[in-house]
């Protein structure tokens, strides 16, 4: 109930990841490691849009720390966007907005991040 | 405080002068409709046609006075959010009684003690928040809301206790009226939505012209009107009754909730996040009632309170700048020394009135359902909020059966807001016995279930009536801990105990007590290795509640996260 699915998109020369449901200790090894997959192949841009996620935790946290990190060491950008909710309540409260790069739409990230313009499912 | 996307001028913002004089104009025009009371009390009294105008002028000044306070943006005074003021039916009946027994000299000596007691519990509210929840305040509101489209619809349709039916040409004007009024605001935008209130009135003032029901004569003076004129003082006196302070306290905190649930509502139109009340801003806004009762009392009118159907115009309009309560007290006080405007504004034809009453109610009745159903509603408070509705409502079914009770009684069974208000006090009290519960669910080793915690958790929440924003953040602070915490040997216990202000929840467990830093962990330290996951669990478990506390005996651990409500 709830699990978490990772989807995978481009858009343009943009990969857009899709979250949706809980990201916790029990998944958040997936996350990291479906991310670090996609730097490492040599993807440029990656945006990850957050806007179907329920909740996450510290564990989900350190994930997306690690692939910011993993992105910068290879000069790729790395970008989150539509966080709403509770997941934006809860970067708010840890003060983690400052660390990543966060849009507040798809569509928004994209324009950043050179990719076209594409509704979001 | 997130500004609502459909506000055109929120509270801190100033609108140009045009549109804030023509809205201060459209409030001042709504809020006229409330001199009803004072001119009442005036006709019960029998004054003299000058001490008439006399005391409509001082009630101008009083809604002038009353609504500058209620605007004031301070540490004393004011709730800091545009909120008229008006005459209100719940001291009607003190009043009365206080003028059957001592005069109009005791009319206004027990409105002084009534803004006295309002002064007086208005530094008290943080502390009274358990008798006066939020809840009461959102009832309080609906009745009124039903209490005005009850007037609207009479004064509508042209009838009284002495005249039944229903007179057509009332009909016509108030319909024309609504009518215009619903059209402006519903499928026009800018100026037409603004101003939809004021326009509806003015066409309703011009086809009572046509139709005859706009009568000034019967109301000006016989050696005619000035242009200007100094209100007289000559019908003011101040008595006091020991006996009338009961009926007048009751009144004071009927007026005290609505100006609560009134101000809460100004707060909730000003911000989308809107989920509890700002206590600050309610005292402010509570504190100035009393003192604008206190004035009205010392200048020779009757209990004044904050304006259910402003708030509403505001909320309808999406035109909330407190600088337009500053033009509206101005206005007001200019007014009340230009007598031809008291004379127009006293003279307001009843379809016009009943019309703008009508209308707002809708958007008052509608915010008090609002402010009742934002907290999850357990069988307590259904029956608080239920029987305490019922009984308003019955008030003014069965007015002349409950008008048989002993007379100091009357004050309260004779209005529906006042019995309805003191209702839900008295039920709320007694529904507060045994309040404080307590749950608990064990968690087996191996069998560390987080969907488990997470449907405890609600299903207390709801059984409590706890704020959802709440429960979330404690079903993320015990998440949090089992997932730090992992599978310890002799399994968790994880235990909520709630009251109406309090929520705590304790975590037992075998193994290593939690580290949780006052210092936010670096993105290196997060990195690094799962330690530094553990030390940003700590932190975000420290921010997300009120207070965190961890305890170990031995090898045990009792991890208290504490949530205020």
């Amino acid at each position: 109930m709830n699990s978490l699915s990772i989807g995978e998109t481009h858009a343009g020369n943009v990969c857009i990841v899709t979250l949706s449901g809980r990201i916790d200790s029990s998944n958040a090894n997936d996350v990291m490691a479906e991310l670090t997959r996609l730097i490492s192949s040599g993807e440029k841009s990656i945006l990850v849009d957050l806007s179907a996620v329920l909740y996450l935790t510290s564990a989900a946290f350190r994930a997306l720390l690690v692939a910011t990190g993993k992105a910068k060491q290879q000069a790729a950008n790395f970008a989150l966007c539509s966080l709403a909710g509770q997941v934006r309540e809860l970067f708010e409260m840890g003060g983690l907005l400052e660390l990543f790069a966060i849009h507040n739409s798809r569509e928004e990230a994209l324009k950043q991040l050179g990719g076209p313009i594409l509704r979001a499912p | 405080m997130t500004r609502p996307p459909d506000l055109i001028y929120a509270v801190d913002e100033h609108p140009p002068w045009a549109i804030l004089v023509v809205s201060a104009f459209q409030h001042i025009g709504l809020m006229a409709i409330t001199l009803i009371f004072p001119i009442i009390i005036a006709r019960e009294a029998n004054l003299s046609g000058t001490q008439f105008l006399d005391l409509v002028s001082l009630s101008m000044l009083g809604l002038g006075v009353a609504t500058v306070c209620f605007c004031i943006r301070s540490r004393f005074i004011g709730s800091g959010y545009l909120c008229g003021a008006a005459y209100t039916a719940i001291f009607l009946g003190p009043s009365l009684f206080a003028l059957r027994q001592g005069g109009l000299a005791l009319v206004f000596g027990m409105t002084v003690v009534g803004g006295v007691v309002q002064v007086v519990v208005a530094p008290l509210l943080r502390r009274l928040r358990a008798l006066l929840p939020s809840e009461i305040a959102g009832l309080v509101i609906a009745v009124v809301g039903l209490s005005l489209a009850g007037l609207g619809v009479r004064y509508g349709l042209g009838i009284n206790a002495q005249q039944q039916e229903i007179n057509p040409d009332y009909v016509i004007v108030a319909g024309i009226s609504l009518a215009i009024m619903i059209v402006l605001n519903i499928w026009s935008k800018g100026y037409g939505r603004m101003f939809c209130v004021l326009i509806g009135m003015m066409v309703g003032y011009a086809g009572s012209a046509v139709l005859g029901i706009f009568d000034l004569a019967g109301i000006v003076p016989e050696g005619g009107l000035s242009v200007v004129r100094l209100p007289r003082l000559e019908h003011v006196g101040w008595s006091f009754d020991l006996v009338l302070v009961p009926p007048f306290a009751v009144a004071s905190l009927a007026a005290t909730l609505r100006a609560m649930g009134d101000v809460s509502n100004a707060q909730r139109i000003n911000d989308a996040d809107w989920v509890r009340p700002n206590f600050a801003s309610l005292a402010g806004g509570v504190s100035a009632n009393g003192v604008a009762v206190m004035f009205c009392g010392l200048v020779g009118s009757c209990g004044i309170n904050t304006y259910s159907s402003s708030i509403g115009l505001s909320g309808a309009t999406g035109v909330t700048s407190r600088s337009i309560g500053y033009a509206i007290g101005l206005g007001f006080c200019a007014l009340a020394f230009i007598p031809p405007t008291a004379v127009a504004l006293a003279a307001m034809p009843l379809p016009v009135m009943g019309a703008a009453l009508f209308f707002t109610a809708a958007f008052v009745f509608t915010s008090g359902l609002q402010m009742i159903t934002a907290r999850m509603l357990d069988a307590r408070k259904t029956l608080v909020i239920g029987f305490s509705f019922a009984m308003a409502v019955m008030a003014d079914l069965y007015h002349e059966a409950l008008m048989g009770v002993p007379i100091v009684l009357q004050p309260i069974f004779g209005n529906s807001l006042v019995l309805g208000t003191v209702c839900a006090v008295v039920l709320n009290l007694i529904m507060r016995i045994g309040v404080r519960q307590r749950a608990s669910i064990e968690l087996a080793p191996g069998r560390i279930n987080r969907e488990a915690v997470e449907q405890f958790l609600s299903e207390q929440g709801a059984r409590w009536a706890a704020r959802r924003d709440v429960i979330r953040r404690a079903i993320f602070g015990v998440v949090q801990v089992l997932e730090v915490v992992g599978d310890p040997p002799g399994g968790v216990e994880v235990e909520a105990s709630f009251d109406e202000f309090n929520l705590d929840v304790r975590i037992r467990y075998v193994g290593a007590p939690l580290n949780i830093p006052e210092r936010k962990p670096t993105p290196q330290e997060i990195v690094a290795s799962e330690d530094g996951e553990r030390l940003l669990a700590g932190y975000l478990l420290r921010q997300s509640a009120d207070r965190i506390n961890a305890r170990g005996t031995g090898a045990s651990v009792e991890m208290t996260l504490h949530y205020d409500h």
